[in-house]
């Protein structure tokens, strides 16, 4: 196909793409209309399907072609009412548009598509009644004449459609979207909450378009109903904003010119006007592409009148649909973002929010629910609210949910407001459950939802109410890619704070300090407006040195003050009476203020102030004190790099004019790290979410693990089942005798070692109270010396076998935020008493002639590796496999040499279970001894290994019996 | 023209070499992009303590690391004659800032020698192996190694969030 024919082939696939997102509202306006058929809009729809026609039939897209065919014929009996619409024959037209779509989109193959059910059904309509007599040609001609003027007037009549039923105060002055055609007299209108009409496109845009029949057809219908994109790959933006753009470029480039002149002459005069004139154009040009990235968000919600019409037909529900605020733009990627995490939560409502007709009229309500899909401006963000009138969500049994499934203790559950139980189903692990539809009324992938928009840096909303019903508000940024900051200043560095997180800015004068600021219990408050504020010293939680910065000598000194209260003057009683009633929230009145007064009171005033900065981070809100106030910028933000992806309390960086970096702060983390006990409570949201994440990683591979220290710094872990038992000691219990040190145990000596004998570690803490951990192993007992606190738990972190391993350690993972190293007792043990293991099997050279091959069978690296290890000590040669398919694909090319196979259970394509089963039903690997290698020792797991034929079952890194019961099967597979 | 026959024969390398606390060390000289002395480094507090700060590199944000830290030894003072070595890692530019930048020197590989356990102070780990010239030793640094997190960026339950 020749570049020319593919342009055309482009285009004929956008503007039917464009038709189809019209003619799926247009037909549910239709079915909405019923006999009363609104000429207009089925003329619409009929031109639709016939341009479609038309340009496959150009095409050679005889499927498609064939396929509006068909409607075209059972739309034009529509048109001359030869036929009364009904749900039924919608449907089959619904059905036969989409499949029109899928065959657009997927064009290449179309003609190889199977359409002969939707052409039976569309010709059983057509032909069980009279013969349209119009034919296409003719319902063109006469229809692009007549369009524009009618426009107008049909959008107002159309208001029946389930897209904009009555509450929706001005559906159709909508702003033309950035996708629409080309021929818009006027650049994109900024995003303003309620534009008024524009009538003036109207008749421009009729002559202006470009194809005569097609063009008019969509464009002069309801501008809502705009094209979506499936596939996004170009965007389409009008010629003026193109023009504005190329202006804007011509004036950059003149004022370079100028710029460089300037420069050459010296003439800082000048400098100062070019300046300002690149300083103008810059943000003009910003502004002006951000325009062409900024789509109507009816993009998206245009797809839910369909969606909520099948599904409540499917379930049995009556429902109205209404959207509001249609015109409101984001960015474009945060469009295409928002999609599914809004379906999702529209099906939420549809399935579990809206009751059936009959319970609500039993409940005094109107049968049909009510959906409203409202989205508007506010504080800079975007909000989308999806709000129900049905049953709502029960906080309480969410509650008892969470705490059956052991995300949240029902002390935690207690202290909940109402708004965090409603909340709790936003919970990671919450979803899982299987039946929290049907006690609950919501909860399959809420969290997922959550986290989309987390990713996109918005924010979730539930608020509930049992029986009234449910408001779910989204909120968002209008774009990711530069955002408005406060620039703040602390330890002679500086850092911004995205503008949405900022409430508001205090300054406290010195003569205040005292009286506004208070201590509770370790944390600092601040009164304001009746309202205790936490208070967080920036220059604390970043563990930098307290500074002020003194405004006299521009200097940043060092704060010795320990409190805040302690910095008001304690030298001039005279500054103190004068200054009492001072306060302000801006930093140059003060200044100024104070510069009017005595050069002595200015010296201790300004500098003893305290700057703060009103940060809210969802519901949480505290103060975040900080030595000066600059301006507002704004910022483009660029990522830390990997090495300082640790420091949480970071969103990014910026580089600010004067080419220094500024950080930027995430006032969330900020607010962790600082252990910021809210006031509100919201802090107990993070402790929830850190619950959920347990529970979480609980659903992951465990491995049970016992918690304990060495020295107060680092925490070490090891395999539970390894251990025999804990006892408690005092230092004097110990005897130094012969080198080594002993204790007596159960009438015998029991050897004691340390971690720190072994591994380099911090040595064994010097305190009285000590554990011992008593191990068996290789028919002995060995004591390791350790101190509290000590801990059981299953845990499933991912370990890392390379960072921190060295003898005695065989890696290390992060339990509860420590870094904690997981030991390796026998190498330890081995290290002390290499004498202990020389006649022991489990170090047994293999030596016999044949050489043992072991296929070991894991997904986690880790274990894998760890495994192996052991086996090639133990001088058998090993194969890996990462799951069980790549396991039966190493089986097939070495099945003579296999030996045997260690398996684990939990992995991913097939797991162990299922890969034993295929070994031991395979008449060529029948004989291969398998070995599970778990974690899961559950009854129930073990009698399903013996059930597919498992020959043994082992614990992970229970090394001593996993080798002596390899080296049974070696010996005996080498002796067969 | 004898550097360009040289360096025909693979086995020969270029070294660009530097001080880091009293030991001279070397880098393959392909894996340096630039030598700077930008010194206007940017804090970041609560960094790991071998990450000197952050410099604004020609509109890149790039992390400057300071060797003799990362190497365990003292801090690089600024008085000296210091440079940043920027060296392309991963998706990023890391800056290695150093006491002194030396000469560039020719290396045959096939004389490099495995590093000690220890030199002049300096894990051996990080080292590929130690060149003889005829009056100094120069310790040929791993980049890869050196440019390694010292731990997992799965810190704290920040990164955690993204399990769900």
């Amino acid at each position: 196909m020749s570049i020319e024919d593919d342009e055309i082939l482009q285009g004929f696939i956008e503007e039917s793409l464009e038709h189809l997102a019209d003619i799926e509202n247009d037909l549910l306006a239709i079915e909405e209309a019923g006999a009363d058929i609104d000429d207009e809009l089925v003329n619409k729809v009929f031109r639709a399907a016939h341009s479609i026609k038309g340009g496959a039939g150009f095409m050679g897209l005889t499927v498609i072609q064939e396929l509006a065919h068909a409607a075209e014929n059972v739309l034009g009996m529509i048109r001359s009412r030869k036929l009364v619409p009904d749900p039924d024959i919608i449907n089959v037209l619904l059905l036969a548009s989409d499949e029109l779509q899928q065959l657009i989109e997927n064009v290449e193959e179309s003609n190889e598509v199977d359409i002969s059910e939707h052409l039976q059904a569309l010709n059983a309509i057509y032909e069980g009644k009279e013969i349209p007599a119009r034919t296409a040609a003719e319902g063109d001609t006469g229809d692009s004449a007549s369009a524009p003027p009618e426009s107008d007037q049909e959008a107002s009549t159309a208001p029946e459609s389930p897209a904009e039923a009555e509450p929706d105060p001005e559906p159709e002055p909508e702003p033309e979207p950035v996708a629409a055609a080309a021929p818009e007299p006027e650049p994109e209108p900024e995003p303003v909450p309620e534009p008024a009409a524009r009538p003036e496109p109207e008749p421009a845009r009729a002559e202006t378009a470009p194809e005569p029949a097609p063009a008019p057809a969509a464009e002069k219908k309801k501008k809502i109903k705009k094209s979506k994109h499936k596939t996004d790959t170009s965007i389409r933006v009008t010629v003026s904003l193109l023009d504005q753009l190329m202006n804007l470029a011509g004036e950059l480039v003149l004022s370079r010119n100028q710029l460089l002149q300037t420069i050459t002459s010296g003439d800082v005069r000048s400098a100062e006007a070019v300046g300002q004139r690149i300083d103008l154009v810059t943000s003009e040009l910003q502004e002006a592409i951000m325009l062409t990235r900024m789509q109507p968000i009816g993009n998206v919600f245009n797809k839910f009148p369909r969606v909520v019409r099948d599904l409540s037909k499917k379930l049995g529900r009556q429902i109205d649909l209404t959207i509001v605020g249609k015109e409101v733009e984001l960015d474009k990627t945060i469009i295409e973002a928002i999609n599914d995490p809004l379906t999702h939560l529209i099906r939420n409502s549809v399935d579990h929010g809206i009751e059936p007709p009959d319970v609500r009229v039993r409940q005094g309500k109107d049968p049909k629910g009510l959906i409203v899909l409202k989205a508007y401006h506010a504080a800079g963000q975007v909000v989308i609210e999806i709000s129900d009138d049905g049953k709502g969500i029960d906080g309480n049994r969410l509650a008892d949910i969470a705490i059956k499934k052991g995300l949240i203790t029902v002390e935690q559950a207690k202290a909940m407001s109402d708004k965090e139980r409603t909340n709790l189903i936003l919970l990671p692990g919450f979803s899982t459950a299987e039946k929290v539809t049907d006690v609950s009324g919501r909860g399959v992938g809420m969290d997922v939802v959550k986290t989309n928009l987390d990713q996109l840096g918005g924010s979730l909303e539930i608020e509930s109410e049992v029986g009234k019903g449910t408001t779910i508000s989204i909120k968002l940024p209008l774009t990711l890619a530069i955002i408005p900051c406060q620039i703040v200043m602390t330890g002679g560095e500086r850092y911004a704070i995205p503008q949405v997180n900022l409430e508001e800015l205090l300054r406290i004068p010195a003569a205040k300090v005292k009286e506004r600021v208070e201590r509770v219990g370790d944390a600092e408050v601040v009164r304001l407006r009746g309202n205790l504020l936490p208070l967080i010293r920036l220059s604390d939680v970043l563990g930098i040195e307290r500074t002020y910065f003194d405004v006299i000598t521009e200097e940043t000194r060092e704060d010795k003050r320990r409190n805040i209260a302690d910095r008001r003057s304690k030298s001039s009683p005279l500054f103190r009476d004068k200054d009492v009633e001072q306060e302000q929230t801006g930093q140059e009145q003060e200044e100024e203020k104070a510069a009017a007064r005595t050069g002595r009171e200015r010296r201790q005033s300004p500098s003893s102030a305290l700057n703060i900065v009103v940060v809210s981070t969802g519901a949480m809100k505290y103060g975040l004190i900080v030595d000066r106030l600059h301006d507002s910028e704004e910022i483009v933000i660029k990522p830390l790099g990997r090495h300082l992806q640790q420091c949480r309390g970071y969103a990014g960086a910026t580089i600010m004019g004067d080419g220094r970096i500024a950080l930027i702060l995430d006032v969330s983390n900020l607010a962790r790290m600082a252990g910021l006990t809210s006031l509100d409570g919201s802090d107990r949201a993070n402790e929830l979410a850190d619950a959920a994440r347990d529970a979480i990683s609980k659903t992951r591979d465990k491995q049970a693990l016992l918690i304990f220290s060495s020295s107060p710094e680092e925490q070490f872990g090891v395999p539970l089942n390894q251990v025999e038992r804990v006892e408690k000691i005092r230092r004097s219990d110990i005897e130094d005798v012969g080198g080594r040190r002993v204790m007596q145990y159960r009438g015998g000596s029991l050897p004691l070692v340390s971690i720190d004998e072994v591994a380099a570690v911090q040595p064994l803490a010097d305190q009285e109270d000590l554990l011992v951990i008593v191990f068996h192993l290789a028919g002995k007992d060995i004591g390791l010396l350790a101190i509290g606190p000590i801990d059981a738990m299953e845990v499933a972190a991912d370990i890392d076998d390379i960072t921190l391993k060295q003898p005695g350690i065989m890696g290390s993972a992060i339990i509860n935020g420590h870094t904690t190293m997981l030991i390796d007792i026998f190498e330890i043990v081995q290290t002390v008493n290499p004498d202990w293991f020389v006649d022991h099997p489990m170090s047994m050279q293999v030596d016999e002639e044949a050489e043992v091959v072991i296929l070991v069978v894991e997904d986690s690296n880790f274990f894998r590796n760890q495994v192996k290890g052991y086996m090639e000590e133990a001088g058998y040669s090993v194969l890996e496999a990462e799951d069980g398919v790549e396991a039966l694909r190493v089986l097939e090319d070495h099945v003579d040499e296999i030996t045997m196979v260690l398996s684990d259970i939990e992995m991913p394509k097939m797991d162990g279970f299922e890969l034993t089963e295929k070994i031991k039903n395979d008449p060529r690997y029948r004989h291969l001894p398998v070995i599970a290698l778990t974690t899961l020792a559950a009854e129930e797991d073990v009698a399903r290994g013996k059930a597919v034929g498992f020959d043994e079952y082992h614990i992970k890194l229970d090394k001593e019996r996993l080798m002596a019961s390899v080296h049974r099967y070696a010996t005996a597979g080498v002796a067969a | 023209m004898e550097n360009e026959e040289k360096l025909a024969d693979k086995s020969i390398i270029e070294l660009a070499t530097f001080y880091v606390g009293d030991a001279l060390c070397g880098m393959d000289i392909l894996k340096v992009q630039e030598i700077n002395k930008l010194m206007e480094m940017t804090v970041v507090p609560q960094a790991p303590d071998y990450v000197k700060g952050i410099l604004n590199l020609r509109g890149q944000i790039v992390t400057i690391i300071d060797l003799g830290r990362k190497l365990g030894l003292d801090e690089t003072a600024l008085g000296d004659d210091p440079r940043n070595i920027i060296v392309n890692a991963p998706g990023e530019h890391i800056g290695l800032l150093v006491r002194q930048i030396s000469d560039v020197v020719m290396a045959d590989l096939e004389k490099v020698e495995p590093a000690p356990a220890n030199m002049s102070g300096i894990q051996g780990s990080y080292f590929l192996g130690v060149y003889k010239t005829e009056n100094r030793l120069i310790g040929i640094l791993d980049a890869e190694q050196v440019l390694r997190m010292e731990t997992d960026s799965r810190t704290g339950p920040a990164a955690g969030g993204s399990v769900a």
